[in-house]
């Protein structure tokens, strides 16, 4: 009897342990917050997608036609090539900037030159403000009138007006640098902690080898931080495609379509043309677009890593 | 003992059905729900609308002491508040009474109250307001579904020190324009960017002023087809010779609302601009004593053009049936907003033509200037659900055109092509 008890006991607790040791009792509640907050979402934007909802009808219908649309009327190619330049160099430049601003501080804390915390606080500050705010602050340089910053300095060279905001190029390029400024930061902070951990004695037995300083940054530094620096990109890029208050505050996605990125006119088919399956469809393409770069990042970059 | 317990709790549920369905329905308590935006609210943003609101609503709870009024504030994005006051009603949830916005009214009627015996009692005439408003209050059927309250319109305004006489047409605009940029002032600034004040003040009203239509009476779009489309076309090469010209600065294409003119205005180099008569209040402040150099004047048109401007705006609509909440919502908002005094408060213009000889109505300077646009060449904006994707394809095509990014022709066919594929 007594045996056959220590069995059943021995069996419980046999259960129980193989309950305490797996890791999902853990994990239900952030499967349960994950599938609440972010695959229910998605979920049903991929729904929307595929309807012609919009925010006037309560009654919609299933269709592909907002995908048709999308693909088939002007500008959707525009917004892409749009946001291909506003992407490519804002992550291109916020990399190389940080890069460099983080080495100057590090060179400049090796030296203990005075000022290394005040450049790190300035630098920082650029990403603590809010992208609304620094949509305002940059039109207030960009402004093509009397009062606008950057024309009152090119007025002394004798440049004239330039229209920052209001030439369909310059407006990309405008707030292109208003990003890079914007975003420079963030890869400053991510690289500065790289390099905060790079173990000197493999760059004093490089030193030693005889390498000099740009065979140092490319053949011992940049492998060691290429874990860093691939996270890097796969943040900035994402950012930047979903960048949306800075743009909307700096120019509204105008002059026309010039500066209407793909987050901006998600927010345009929804809030202002009210075509709730259009602005879906786009959101659905933006996803896409953030997967298979991360994808890829992850592919030719993570491999180096291994 | 446990019969005298059931028998006393039986007597005083049926003590308190009697007492919830008996008396005299005048006194019988009434819940009436008011949903409104923040500006027409106790919680209006400037102190003169606020306190004159507040002290309405006071009295009016005094006249009626058995009314509890339940104020619900709108969204301030308006066109989202709007869609879901639409979808209350029609699932039968609507408010008693709501503010709406005038363009949107002809949305609503089918599930309005008519007021005409209520607007009768109060000795309201339906011809008392003016022609563009009686049309967005009355619906198919002739009766009154909304009744009209504050409204605005669009107009040139202009320094007379620097322009003796004001342009009637494009073409004098941009002679006018050029003349004064070689006195050292701008040339014409209005907004021409991504907004609706693009639409309001520049494009519709040359628009409309020569006879174009922007939605069938289906709400389908027909600007870019057939005599709509040369009309349409007319007014974008206007605004591109105005460029080319050098009297429409480029930067314009990057302004969508009239708001986003003032601070040029502020710099004191604006001699003349296309906005809205609520800017007066903002001009007057800003320019001081200057102030009284301005005048404004009906906006410029197309040679050969009718006058024509904007006017938007709010209505207020009651969707109750009862006939008690039905009279109290009316007196509530006659009393409150459709007042000479409140008009004053609010910063607006009556849409109550008779309101202008009212002994309560200051006004401003401008008023009567603004009272004869309203009654001469106000236009409303159509209520179709068309309506929002035609406004921001045209807002970019204009911006475009503005900016030198498209020629008239291309913008405004890709405008057509993404407005007629909904």
């Amino acid at each position: 009897m007594d045996a056959n008890n220590n069995m059943t006991i021995n069996h419980a607790e046999k259960k129980r342990g193989s309950w305490r040791s797996s890791p999902l009792l853990w994990l239900i509640p952030l499967i349960a917050v994950l599938a609440f907050v972010f695959v229910y979402p998605i979920f049903q934007i991929v729904r929307l997608s595929f309807t012609d909802a919009n925010l006037i009808d309560a009654d919609f219908d299933y269709t592909i036609n907002s995908y048709i649309r999308l693909f088939t009327l002007p500008g959707f190619y525009q917004m892409l090539s749009t946001t291909s330049f506003f992407v490519f160099f804002s992550v291109v430049f916020q990399l190389i900037c940080g890069f460099f601003i983080s080495l100057l501080i590090v060179q400049g804390e090796k030296f203990k030159i005075k000022g290394t915390v005040i450049v790190r606080t300035a630098v920082l500050v650029a990403w603590a403000v809010p992208g609304v705010i620094i949509g305002i602050i940059w039109n207030t340089m960009y402004n093509e009138t009397d009062s606008g910053i950057f024309n009152y300095i090119l007025s002394f060279i004798g440049m004239g007006p330039q229209p920052f905001l209001s030439d369909p190029l310059l407006s990309l390029l405008s707030v292109t640098i208003a990003n890079i400024w914007r975003g420079t930061a963030f890869s400053m902070i991510l690289i500065y902690a790289g390099l905060q951990t790079l173990p000197s004695d493999v760059i004093e037995a490089a030193r030693i080898d005889g390498a000099n300083a740009i065979q140092r940054l490319t053949r011992v530094i940049l492998p060691i931080l290429s874990p860093i620096l691939l996270i890097n990109l796969i943040i900035i890029s994402i950012d930047t495609f979903n960048t949306f208050d800075m743009v909307m505050a700096l120019t509204g996605g105008g002059p026309g379509r010039s500066t209407e990125v793909i987050s901006l006119s998600i927010y345009n088919s929804i809030f202002n043309k009210f075509n709730m399956g259009e602005g879906t469809a786009t959101a659905v393409v933006l996803l896409f677009i953030n997967v298979m770069m991360t994808m890829v990042y992850l592919k030719v970059l993570g491999r180096k890593d291994k | 003992m446990n019969k005298y317990i059931w028998a006393a709790i039986i007597c005083s549920l049926l003590l308190m059905i009697t007492g919830c369905g008996g008396g005299d329905s005048g006194g019988e308590e009434i819940e009436l729900t008011w949903s409104t935006t923040s500006g027409y609210s106790p919680e209006a943003p400037t102190q003169a609308a606020s306190e004159h609101i507040a002290g309405k609503v006071r009295e009016f709870e005094e006249a009626y002491p058995n009314v509890e009024l339940v104020t619900e504030i709108q969204n301030s994005n308006i066109d989202e508040a709007m869609a879901r006051i639409l979808e209350q009603a029609d699932s039968g949830r609507a408010p008693d009474l709501a503010a709406i916005d005038s363009y949107l009214l002809d949305r609503y009627k089918d599930y309005l109250q008519p007021l005409d015996d209520l607007m009768k009692e109060k000795g309201m005439e339906e011809e008392d307001f003016f022609p563009f408003a009686q049309d967005v209050m009355k619906g198919e059927d002739g009766k009154i579904y909304g009744l009209y309250m504050g409204t605005d319109t669009r107009v040139m305004y202009y320094n007379t020190e620097v322009i003796d006489s004001p342009p009637e047409t494009w073409d004098e605009l941009i002679e006018t324009a050029n003349d004064i940029q070689a006195e050292g002032y701008e040339g014409i600034i209005l907004p021409g960017g991504r907004g609706e004040g693009a639409s309001v003040t520049t494009l519709w009203p040359l628009f409309w002023g020569q006879g174009g239509e922007l939605v069938d009476e289906e709400g389908n779009p027909t600007f870019g087809e057939g005599e709509n489309r040369e009309k349409m076309l007319e007014v974008l090469e206007t605004m591109q010779q105005a460029v080319e010209e050098g009297a429409l600065p480029q930067r314009m294409s990057s302004y969508g609302a009239e708001g986003d003119l003032n601070e040029e205005i502020a710099g004191g180099n604006a001699a003349m601009f296309l906005g809205g008569s609520f800017q007066e209040s903002f001009l007057k402040e800003t320019l001081g004593d200057d102030f009284e150099n301005w005048d404004i004047a009906p906006l410029p048109q197309m040679e050969g053009g009718e006058p024509a401007s904007t006017s938007g705006g709010w209505t207020w609509g009651i969707f109750t049936e009862d006939q008690e909440k039905q009279k109290a919502a009316f007196d509530l908002i006659t009393d409150t907003f459709i007042t000479g005094e409140a008009m004053d408060a609010l910063d607006q213009l009556p849409a109550l033509s008779t309101l202008y000889e009212s002994e309560d109505y200051d006004g401003t300077e401008f008023t009567e200037k603004f009272r004869e646009s309203l009654e001469t060449e106000a236009n409303v904006r159509p209520s179709a659900t068309s309506y929002r994707v035609i406004t921001v394809e045209m807002q970019t095509a204009l911006s475009d055109v503005i900016a030198g990014n498209k020629t008239p022709e291309e913008a405004l066919d890709d405008a057509w092509e993404v407005a007629n594929s909904n």
